[in-house]
């Protein structure tokens, strides 16, 4: 059923459409995450995305809910990532949850590897790559003057002080190190390893970027190879 | 119709009226009682708060156990990475305490930051890294504290999930066993913040420096209120109820000004994929919307918050803003290092203040603290470093507060260390909440 | 023994037509009201004019009172309370206190006619500030300034510029608990709106509302003129915070037609506060062991087609103590009260 007639994607078959929007429905969490919508427009008014995109999580709620194809698909493609999943917008007297909502259309954008998906995670890839391998989503090595130009000077200075300011910590964990935020056992990094192993959180970076998920993989592996966990 | 005079302060009185929270008539459910029940199955172990214990009150009105020592710290990747200081006053404040605390090495972050960027996970993989690290805590015997206001929020989801799931709960009880880990779920979820709020009396005792004729604009994390709501500490005294008490109950413990402005339930911009890889919306989002309005409304010496995301964005993000000729200019801390500054940690040992961007120096003016000759101090230990003649800061070099004579409060005890746990503690635990 | 009384438990609109009925069929009432007068939430609380009709609350339920206190057949109690109550239908013993002790008395069946409370702001999960800033009053506290013909902002006394009403307060909320439509706000808001407007011509007025519920006559009688004669401005969309702006109070929400979020300064915000059971209500449906609703309303099994019965036979229900009613509802729901109550008495002797 088409509610607009200004299709984006109506190059992408209905089937299609279909199949990932029953997908979005099928994860068990939705039927907690919407219940119903009378457009009080409470989730807008508190959603900061709603003050710089043209991002709506009441369209979200509500697409959800009339089961509108074509503009879930742009939802699919395009919105989702607009939004900040700041949760704001769970102050809904209804109590959905349309941040909620997006993490569960983003999951499905993922596992399907849309093209556009792909196209807005390639700059991000080296976080997947960090947080995978190193259980850390971000590390001091990673605060790179050409990744953070607009924070200004610091970042230099901080950057060729980079060894002796994390020396310079008494928090035993965090002293010294560099290419992780603090110092974890290999025991406990096998373990994560084998959850993103048992999980198919491997196969899920495959769908995305082909090649980052190689280089996981390797690690992932040759250290499990270790263990008597993996089948 | 007809006129009638009727004294129009009735209006006035009604609004004075005290409406304290029944915790019989809290709307949410108490999620222990199901907790308790898959406990008494058999399906899971839940972790007891260990005494002693302070209770708070939360949003609806139930009440909270907020464990005061023998905490396993789950620290934050991005305080960790990024504002180190963070972290090591957490810890230092603890050790000022004398509490006993864990900081571990079995621990993983909670990749809820790379789950909210880019849903490159999925909820059993999710569910399992939290189950693993709470197993990990539980093994020690210690109960989890957790760091990161966006862990703190998306265990409280996990848990939920996990709760109402069984499929779920079966998926992660696979992996787990492959571990040879118990399924472990802590009895309340505690977040850092909620500690320093409960000991917030305890810290203003061992004030050195006096914070009275500072202003400070507080932020509440999204991830620590908006998640689960009904599980975030509300005081009648804060805000008159209306706003979570956390951090603002300690700025004002500290006799410090806690300022309004009107964007205080907006975000930061933070937006977990935009900080690192859109930070348009970022900078706009923190400069604009918060630290500009701060700034042109209360003008604070400082900002206070209390997650690793909201320190980072606020302070990074105002160096564009200059740039614009928008109004920045104001250091942003968490409320663990403003404890530790009031309590006279060391700038830069402690307090780490050299990674943070946003001006610092006229905070520490105003409060009279002699940052440049802790700075020297600080480049010594560094020089040290480089030369190969110290292997690094340690806590020895740190545990003692600095000497600022002239700013000592009358209050203070003459010995800091006096102080009796055993009486303040269970003064606390008497005081009946919500009456 | 049996007993041919009619024991009316509150003394608010509902209570007083029951007895009123009760008393012209020929029948005995006594009257069990808490506080040291009569007439209800109305009167106690200051109602201005009542909403359908625009008549002074007070005028109108002074002549209901008279008939009451005035009739022989009526036995009123003040300030008395219902504690326990023993028996069935034509043979209750019901146990009433007052300041002087308490005394048991008999009766054949029994009305409850406790009411509804105004939805307190302070548990609201929107952010309204209601106990923070003066400006910030509820529907209730506006009745009371335009019983007075006073409307000013509580702040500084002056005369508002700007005036909005916020709808649903408490009500259609399920992070409250309040599923319920409270059914009269959106009449009442819209009738203090004219009012205000008649007080203070220049203002301007605004009502933001999720949808808005003007039955039957309400859509002529109030709404329409409202917006075209009154030129209240009525924007779709709810508001998520009050914040205090300068001297001025800043609201936020989203104007939905227009799909964008909004940010408007007012003078004075009125809350719409909803209904919720009275603690008279609970306290009664406690003493009487009756079937309470989940939002603590009395339960009524049969609501559509027998709109006063009770889980107990012989305890009839009438008003808003069995869930949100407007005025006119009330008072023919007492009358049908007061009715099956007769028959109970008459059936069981």
């Amino acid at each position: 059923m088409a509610y607009r007639d200004n299709d984006k994607y109506a190059d992408v078959p209905q089937e299609l459409k279909q199949k990932l929007f029953d997908e979005v429905k099928a994860d068990e969490r939705y039927d907690d995450y919407l219940y119903g919508c009378y457009e009080c427009g409470i989730c807008v008014s508190a959603c900061p995305s709603a003050r710089f995109y043209d991002y709506s999580p009441r369209v979200i709620a509500q697409t959800m809910a009339r089961e509108d194809l074509n503009r879930f698909y742009e939802i699919l493609a395009d919105d989702i990532w607009n939004c900040a999943q700041c949760f704001s917008c769970v102050r809904c007297p209804r109590q959905n949850n349309p941040g909620g909502l997006v993490t569960l259309i983003r999951e499905v954008a993922v596992r399907n590897g849309l093209k556009e998906t792909r196209e807005v995670l390639q700059g991000y890839s080296r976080v997947i790559y960090k947080v995978m391998l190193k259980g850390n989503q971000v590390s001091p090595d990673m605060l790179r003057p050409d990744f953070f130009p607009d924070w200004g000077p610091w970042v230099q200075e901080f950057s060729a002080n980079m060894r002796e300011w994390r020396l310079a910590i008494p928090t035993d964990t965090l002293r010294g190190v560099t290419d992780a935020a603090w110092k974890t056992d290999p025991k406990t990094l096998r373990e994560l390893y084998y959850i993103w192993y048992s999980t198919g959180n491997l196969e899920l970076i495959q769908e995305v970027d082909p090649g980052l998920h190689g280089l996981i993989a390797e690690v992932v592996e040759e250290e499990l190879a270790e263990t008597e966990w993996a089948d | 119709m007809k006129t009638v005079t009727l004294d129009l302060d009735q209006i006035n009185v009604r609004k004075t009226r005290v409406f304290p929270r029944d915790p019989n008539a809290a709307v949410a459910h108490d999620l222990r009682d199901e907790l308790f029940e898959l406990e008494a199955k058999g399906e899971i172990i839940v972790q007891r708060v260990p005494e002693p214990y302070i209770q708070v009150q939360t949003k609806f009105g139930r009440v909270k156990k907020i464990p005061i020592e023998h905490t396993w710290h789950h620290k934050s990747c991005g305080q960790c990475g990024h504002i180190p200081g963070y972290t090591t006053a957490i810890f230092w404040l603890h050790r000022q305490l004398g509490l006993d605390y864990i900081d571990p090495t079995d621990q993983t972050s909670c990749t809820g930051w790379n789950y909210y960027a880019s849903a490159t996970s999925n909820a059993v993989a999710q569910a399992a890294v939290m189950m693993r690290n709470f197993a990990a805590a539980y093994e020690t015997g210690y109960f989890p504290t957790i760091h990161c206001g966006t862990s703190f929020g998306h265990y409280k989801e996990c848990r939920e999930q996990l709760i109402k799931h069984q499929d779920l709960r079966d998926g992660v009880r696979r992996v787990l066993d492959k571990l040879g880990k118990p399924l472990v779920i802590p009895e309340e979820i505690v977040h850092y913040s909620e500690w320093i709020h409960a000991m917030r009396h305890e810290i203003a005792q061992r004030q050195v420096f006096d914070l009275s004729h500072i202003t400070a604009c507080v932020h509440p994390a999204c991830h620590y209120h908006k998640i689960v709501p009904e599980d975030a500490i509300y005081d009648w005294e804060v805000f008159g109820g209306q706003r979570t008490a956390t951090v603002t109950g300690l700025v004002q413990a500290l006799g410090a000004t806690a300022a309004d402005y009107s964007t205080w339930f907006d975000c930061c911009g933070f937006g977990f994929r935009h900080v690192l890889v859109q930070r348009d919306f970022t900078r706009s989002f923190a400069v604009q919307r918060k630290i500009q309005v701060m700034i042109m409304e209360a003008n604070p010496d400082v900002v206070i918050t209390h997650d690793t995301g909201c320190v980072t964005t606020l302070d990074k993000s105002q160096f564009s803003g200059k740039a614009h000729d928008y109004k920045v200019g104001v250091p942003v801390i968490s409320d663990a290092q403003l404890a530790a500054l009031a309590m006279g940690a060391h700038p830069f040992r402690v307090l780490q203040m050299h990674w943070h961007s946003s001006d610092w120096r006229p905070l520490m003016q105003k409060i009279g603290i002699d940052w440049e000759y802790y700075w020297q101090e600080f480049q010594e230990d560094l020089a040290a470093i480089k030369r190969g003649d110290k292997a690094g800061v340690t806590w020895q070099d740190s545990d003692t507060p600095i000497r600022t004579q002239e700013h000592v409060l009358a209050r203070v005890p003459s010995s800091a260390a006096a102080f009796s746990k055993e009486f303040s503690m269970s003064q606390r635990l008497t005081t009946p909440v919500g009456e | 023994m049996s007993s041919h009384r009619v024991l009316i438990i509150g003394g608010g609109p509902a209570g007083l037509t029951a007895a009123r009925h009760v008393s012209d069929l020929g029948f005995h009432a006594t009257l069990i009201e808490k506080q040291a007068q009569l007439g209800g939430t109305p009167i106690a609380s200051h109602y201005a004019a009542l909403t359908h009709g625009f008549r002074d609350a007070e005028d109108a339920f002074r002549d209901l009172i008279h008939q009451v206190t005035d009739d022989k057949q009526i036995d009123v109690r003040l300030n008395s309370r219902v504690v326990g109550c023993e028996g069935r239908v034509g043979n209750f013993n019901v146990h009433v206190a007052n300041g002087a002790g308490a005394e048991t008395l008999d009766a054949g069946a029994i009305i409850v006619a406790t009411g509804f409370e105004h939805f307190d702001p302070a548990r609201e999960t929107q952010i309204y500030n209601y106990y923070t800033y003066p400006d910030v009053i509820t529907l209730a506290d506006m009745e009371l300034m335009l019983k007075s013909k006073t409307v000013t902002r509580r702040s500084n006394g002056a005369l508002p510029e700007r005036v909005c009403f916020i709808q649903c307060v408490g009500s259609r909320d399920r992070q409250i608990g309040n599923e319920y439509c409270s059914k009269v706000c959106c009449g009442v808001a819209s009738k203090q709106a004219i009012e205000i407007k008649q007080l203070v011509p220049t203002a301007k007025l605004f009502i933001f509302y999720i949808d808005m519920r003007m039955y039957g006559y309400w859509e002529n009688e109030i709404y329409w003129p409202a917006q075209e004669k009154y030129k209240v401005n009525y924007i779709k969309g709810i508001v998520t915070e009050v914040i205090q702006k300068g001297d001025k109070l800043l609201v936020r929400g989203e104007d939905t037609t227009m799909g964008r979020p909004m940010e408007v300064t007012m003078d004075l915000v009125v809350l719409s506060v909803g209904m919720e059971p009275s603690a008279g209500t609970k306290e009664i449906a406690h003493a009487l062991q009756l079937k309470q609703n989940k939002y603590g309303f009395i339960e009524v099994p049969h609501e559509s087609l027998d709109p006063t019965v009770t889980s107990t036979p012989g305890i009839f229900v009438a008003g808003a103590a069995a869930g949100p009613k407007d005025l006119d509802d009330t008072m023919s729901m007492a009358g049908l009260a007061a009715l099956r109550a007769m028959a109970a008495v008459r059936g069981a002797n």
